[in-house]
């Protein structure tokens, strides 16, 4: 009863307010491991369907009961080849989560767009808007590098296909008439997408924004910009500048809900025991889930143009460094990580937004192998002793 | 290829024109900066016998007295295929030559086969035209370092500029044309850039609309002058559609039973 009452009025504050909105943002992890590195692709003979099943419905479930939890936004990405995340297609989890949720936005942040074929994102974004009562949330991510091996995809021609991939997915949801398209990287001949989205002219949009680049992209695409982990406060801040700039520049304020910021977080009774708890997690999730990849991303990095210049590909490679150096207490204090308790994570969380001004705050909530029960725990903490003190920033 | 510069004498005055490559025909219809030799009219001229009309008072032509329309404009063009062609021609026009082959198509749908429409300037907002150049090539060309090397002074294309008024084409939609669109029942390519910011794109999906044999096809990375932004996506899909027809919209990929 409890439960119902507080989401109630947790509807009653609304979506669609100038409130900061909070995204329960989930990797889908796949936790049982050795603490040991693989290179990627992961192998998978290390995988165990009976395993992820379980997984999965753990993880589906927590989603579900974030709505009730006051999150305005569930959210999940799109990840290959390794057990960093178990989404080749989010969009199945958004298909899941579409129906035993109401209120909630389904945020897919995102589908990796110059992997994919663009017309199936739209199809598959407008299915889910149409199933959600117009509730997505759609991310049109661009990937990190290795990504681009799983498909065999130009590394090279990540921003290309990007921009492209984009402009083609806007025409399929908006166009009236059957159309065709004459891309560089996409061509076809007849488009007309049934459905098509609920939300018009389209539903909105979230682009990565990590970087100037990709930030001005994000603003000239009128989209949300996404730093679903951030890097650090400086960094973040530089790129907000950046998008609010290009959006000026393209005609168009965002508003502070056209920025999010993500990261890992760790809620519980005592500081003491969440750092315990992340720590744990970090542990598998640098070890494992990030610990292979450096080789591959490598290769991508040296070996082609994935970023189009240096200073881009350096501060991407010096973010990776930043993140393994840092301790759980600097990575605290350097405003990248909300970890402690209700108490605790209310004060970050107030600093932060001091900070950034952004109006979406993402966690991600599933740090490596941090205990469901303990996610659970936190979910219901932020519920009540969270939410209420910061739900009006 | 060099085109060959002919004329030929029509009933209200003399055409200029310029031909060159062989098989079957096509007229091209030029847009209001006159005729420009770009890449993709090369390439048809590869296959095609092309033919490019001087609009009377383009280029430095002298207008003919008696064709003030654009109604009169396409009689003169349908009369031109008569006496240079002699049958059918497949069309294709850009931007204001959109508009006359769209004429054209009404007025003497017994001369044209295939209809290629390039960002056909059948409405356009208000000011969306500058009378500065440089504002004005910003607005034409997302690639401007594509351009052919350009033989023509700029006062010769600001000259050219000022014809479209001369046969009476407006900015506004011309109600007349579009009342016609719906009874064209030609094969119909119609092609827009998806930069282009002098011919809005619901211009393009209003004929797309109201032509019922007609295909709408975005070119990526293109302004108003795809010919020049993207020439080989341009011509390989101008030609895969003059070919094939309707068979244009498959993949044949390389297995085709019968490509033709």
């Amino acid at each position: 009863m409890r439960y119902t009452v507080r989401a109630a009025a947790l509807r009653e504050s609304g979506n669609g307010s100038p409130h900061l909105k909070f995204s329960f943002f989930h990797l889908m992890p796949y936790t049982h491991l050795d603490l040991e590195s693989h290179d990627w692709p992961f192998p998978n003979r290390y995988f165990d369907a009976a395993k992820a099943s379980a997984l999965y419905k753990t993880y589906v479930e927590s989603m579900i009961h974030a709505e009730s939890c006051g999150f305005d936004w569930v959210g999940c990405n799109e990840h290959h080849f390794s057990p960093y995340g178990m989404m080749a297609n989010c969009n199945l989890i958004g298909g899941a989560l579409a129906y035993p949720t109401k209120r909630v936005k389904i945020a897919m942040i995102g589908n990796l767009v110059p992997l994919n074929n663009p017309i199936r994102v739209a199809e598959e974004y407008a299915m889910l808007d149409c199933m959600s009562g117009g509730r997505l949330v759609a991310g049109l991510m661009r990937g990190i590098p290795h990504e681009y091996l799983a498909y065999n995809i130009p590394p090279g021609e990540s921003w290309e296909r990007q921009r492209e991939a984009v402009q083609l997915i806007l025409k399929a949801w908006t166009e009236p008439e059957p159309f065709g398209w004459e891309g560089k990287h996409f061509q076809y001949r007849q488009v007309s997408i049934w459905p098509k989205p609920m939300q018009k002219p389209h539903p909105p949009l979230v682009i990565s924004a990590s970087n100037a680049d990709s930030a001005k992209f994000a603003a000239e695409m009128r989209a949300t910009m996404g730093m679903v982990l951030l890097a650090d406060l400086p960094s973040g801040k530089e790129c907000i500048r950046i998008y609010k700039e290009t959006a000026r520049a393209n005609g168009w304020e965002p508003a502070a809900e056209n920025v999010l910021v993500g990261m890992h977080t760790c809620i519980a009774e005592t500081d003491e025991q969440a750092r315990r708890q992340l720590a744990h997690g970090l542990k598998y999730f640098d070890e494992v889930l990030m610990g292979g990849l450096q080789a591959s991303q490598r290769i991508v990095l040296q070996k082609t143009r994935y970023f189009e210049n240096e200073e881009s590909r350096d501060r991407w490679k010096s973010r990776l460094d930043k993140r393994r150096t840092l301790t759980l207490d600097e990575a605290i204090e350097r405003g990248t990580v909300l970890c402690g308790s209700p108490e605790t994570v209310v004060a970050q969380i107030k600093r932060i937004h001091g900070e950034l001004g952004h109006g979406v705050f993402n966690f991600t909530v599933k740090v490596g192998t941090l205990p469901d029960e303990v996610i659970r725990r936190g979910m219901e903490l932020f519920r009540d002793r969270v939410h209420p003190h910061v739900r009006d920033l | 290829m060099q085109p060959q510069q002919r004329k030929v004498p029509l009933s209200s005055g003399e055409l200029t024109y310029f031909v060159a490559g062989e098989g079957r025909p096509i007229v091209y219809l030029h847009p209001a900066g006159g005729v420009r030799w770009t890449r993709v009219l090369e390439g048809l001229a590869k296959s095609f016998a092309l033919h490019v009309p001087v609009i009377p008072g383009f280029d430095g032509t002298s207008a003919h007295g008696a064709v003030t329309s654009m109604q009169g404009l396409a009689k003169l063009m349908g009369e031109f295929i008569d006496k240079v062609i002699g049958g059918t021609s497949d069309v294709m026009g850009c931007s204001f030559g959109g508009c006359v082959a769209l004429w054209l198509a009404a007025e003497r749908p017994d001369r044209v086969d295939h209809l290629v429409l390039e960002c056909p300037a059948v409405f356009r907002p208000g000011g969306a035209r500058p009378a500065d150049a440089e504002a004005l090539k910003k607005l034409l060309f997302l690639h401007p370092e594509k351009l052919p090397p350009e033989s023509k002074p700029p006062e010769q294309e600001a000259a050219n500029r000022r014809m479209p008024p001369h046969y009476r084409a407006t900015d506004d939609p011309d109600s007349e044309l579009l009342a016609k669109t719906a009874s064209i029942d030609k094969l119909t390519l119609i092609l827009h850039g998806t930069a282009d910011r002098m011919i809005p794109k619901e211009s393009v999906q209003l004929l797309k609309s109201r032509m019922p044999r007609s295909y709408l096809v975005y070119v990526w990375d293109a302004a108003h002058a795809i010919e020049v932004d993207q020439p080989e996506r341009m011509l390989s899909l101008v030609e895969s559609f003059l070919q094939r027809s309707e068979g244009f919209m498959v993949n044949w990929g390389t297995l085709a039973l019968d490509a033709g």
